[in-house]
């Protein structure tokens, strides 16, 4: 724990609280600029990610020949999309790395955002020891939790869930390949649904600082995946096993 | 195959909403309520949401009042009653005693009553207790020590307003303006002399109001840091500690600092507790571990003394002996009438073992102390040692 605070948490915490004085005070501002920054520096991974999301995009001509070459044999078509997958240098799940390396980042950020913004006596009684001695850390103690109306402190508020929810299946949406079989397709759905309801129901539990966090980070995704990839991806693109309306 | 996975679904997302409604009502209990002895008998907040009255010769327990506070659990949890969280020190005031929860409550328990475990609120003739919020109106979180000057007690609330209530019969007197509109919260408590009185706030003002209607007056004082502990006033100067981790001197009536300690380089953390003065010498405590004795005309350091760990609460003086407690557990007592040995060095050094945050009082050469393991301890100033010490667990008490 002592290691983590010290590598991680503590650098986090005291970068979160100079940036919300140097932008006048605003920790949300604090946060979107942090965001700005995670994003930054997480670049390299996003990019690879990025490029094998266009590179899927690329292949789906090939793809939809495939499934149509071999739509009555399951196992011969997965053995070819592999084999597709394989020649192009492409992994299907690449897209998850990126996510995972975010994970420590998030708990800093989620450990940051309730130190800071220090709701209880405890808790400000508490960040005075990982504090570092910067005049320009210390000046803005304690923080201003309200931003755009929002209380960033407070936990439960619906609006922001939904923003994040909502970005991130349009993100997920942009990313997510197309099934190539009715069963993948029934997993894939459930994926996509499954992400943005859980991180739209953690940002009811958590503080709504973190919930700004992820949507900011998600738009900010959006945005570079749409001018990385040159448009919006799988987004308005139906999956061929889906029932169409009669 | 459909089925299951929405059902799987469906559960999911509402057991998550299950969990997230229950535990945004929740209220943690805890809080530092310190020690007040009066007439042989102690009284503490516990951490487990009590006021308790001890028997300072005995260590009876005389009664206890448990504070409860209704919570909403939520959208599924209906409303729980959960044990409030005291920060304050009680305040004794003849038969009352007086307590702000971090519900927001401020309760007077009458001693008679309470010894008598009736109803509360007592309000016969001479037994009259009262709470507020009666209205609801003051709900808001507690956690600056209460003042009393006159019939008056003061209330610091974290809504951001100071309170002046009949201490009798609990009736509202007035209500300040918001004075901190930044964070909108008082966790610092005021200081009264005369007719005015002064608060600090955590955006870095110094206010100065009228006791008797509340009104802001004139002066105010505006420093680049927000302050961390309640002002003390000696004469005209107030001393108060800053999260820019330096004390200030500041003369009422001014806008610039008499002096700030240290000049230069700021101390190794904020003095976050209240300095107390004597003989021309501000004795501060500071989260750094160290114990700073400073001239309060020049704000020149005389000594230090570096207790190796964080100091919470104030230093408590008695007999001209120096009591300051460290979060580690450890007691320091400084002889400030001696002359023929170093005063920054503890003429005793006692161990409590368990951490300290509570303010502490001190009488006839024992000082009384409440460690975070919700226990008193009694330590003998002048001797050096721990006297007795004893849990206020529910299981101990008569």
């Amino acid at each position: 724990m002592a290691v983590w605070n010290l590598i991680i948490a503590n650098p986090v915490l005291n970068v979160l609280v100079a940036l919300s004085h140097v932008l006048g005070g605003q920790f949300g501002l604090a946060i979107i600029a942090l965001t700005v920054i995670v994003r930054l520096i997480t670049w390299p991974l996003n990019k690879r990610q990025l490029n094998s999301t266009k590179a899927l995009q690329e292949m789906q001509p090939k793809i939809q020949e495939l499934q149509k070459k071999y739509g009555k044999n399951q196992q011969k078509l997965q053995q070819e999309m592999m084999k597709l997958y394989k020649e192009a240098g492409v992994n299907p799940l690449g897209c998850l790395w990126p996510m995972l390396v975010q994970f420590p980042i998030w708990i800093a950020l989620y450990q940051a955002i309730m130190s800071a913004l220090a709701a209880t006596p405890e808790s400000l009684l508490g960040l005075a020891q990982r504090l570092y001695s910067w005049g320009i850390v210390n000046q803005a103690i304690p923080l201003n939790s309200s931003f755009l109306g929002l209380d960033l402190a407070a936990r439960g508020n619906i609006v922001l869930a939904i923003i994040v929810g909502g970005t991130m299946w349009v993100q997920q949406k942009m990313t997510q390949a197309p099934a190539v079989d009715p069963r993948q397709e029934s997993t894939s759905r459930i994926m996509l649904l499954m992400m943005p309801l859980m991180f739209g129901l953690l940002s009811l539990s958590f503080p709504a600082g973190l919930g700004l966090y992820w949507a900011v980070s998600t738009v900010i995704g959006i945005i570079t995946q749409y001018f990385v990839t040159g448009g919006w991806g799988y987004l308005k693109l139906r999956s061929p096993f889906q029932p169409t309306a009669k | 195959m459909k089925q299951p996975k929405i059902l799987f679904l469906i559960a999911v997302g509402l057991l998550s909403l299950v969990l997230v409604s229950c535990s945004g009502g929740a209220q943690a209990v805890g809080g530092w309520s310190g020690t007040a002895i009066d007439d042989g008998v102690i009284y503490a907040g516990t951490r487990d949401g009590r006021l308790v009255a001890v028997n300072s010769s005995t260590r009876d327990v005389l009664w206890f009042f448990a504070i409860v506070t209704t919570s909403s659990g939520g959208l599924s949890c209906g409303p729980t009653s959960v044990a409030a969280a005291i920060y304050t020190t009680p305040i004794v005031d003849t038969d009352l005693i007086y307590v702000g929860t971090y519900s927001g409550q401020v309760l007077a328990l009458s001693t008679v009553a309470r010894s008598q475990n009736l109803t509360f609120p007592q309000q016969r003739y001479g037994e009259w207790e009262w709470y507020c919020p009666l209205d609801g109106a003051k709900s808001n979180a507690i956690v600056a020590d209460l003042a009393m000057s006159g019939d008056a007690l003061y209330v610091a609330s974290s809504n951001g307003r100071v309170y002046s209530l009949d201490k009798q019969f609990g009736d509202l007197n007035w209500e300040s303006k918001v004075l901190d509109e930044r964070h909108g919260k008082l966790w610092t408590s005021p200081v009264i002399q005369g007719d005015t009185l002064y608060g600090s706030t955590l955006d870095g003002h110094i206010y100065a109001l009228s006791a008797e209607t509340g009104e802001l007056l004139g002066w105010s004082f505006e420093a680049g840091a927000g302050f961390a502990s309640s002002p003390v006033i000696h004469g005209d100067t107030l001393f108060v500690g800053s999260f820019d981790r330096r004390l200030y001197a500041i003369e009422t009536g001014s806008n610039v600092s008499r002096w700030r300690f240290p000049e230069e380089e700021p101390a190794g953390n904020w003095f976050w507790a209240s300095p107390i003065i004597n003989e021309g010498i501000v004795y501060a405590v500071c989260l750094d571990g160290r114990l700073y004795a400073v001239e309060a005309e020049t704000g020149e350091k005389e000594w230090e003394f570096d207790a190796g760990s964080a100091i919470v609460s104030s230093p408590v003086l008695t007999d001209n002996l120096l009591v300051v407690a460290d979060e580690s557990g450890t007691v320091y007592v400084f002889d400030l009438s001696a002359q023929f040995v170093d005063e920054a060095v503890p003429l005793k050094t006692i161990s409590i073992g368990t951490a300290v945050k509570s303010s502490f009082c001190a009488q006839d050469g024992l000082a009384y102390i409440r460690g975070q393991d919700n226990s008193i301890y009694v330590v003998d100033i002048e001797r050096g040692e721990i006297v007795d010490g004893w849990p206020l667990s529910l299981a101990t008490e008569k």
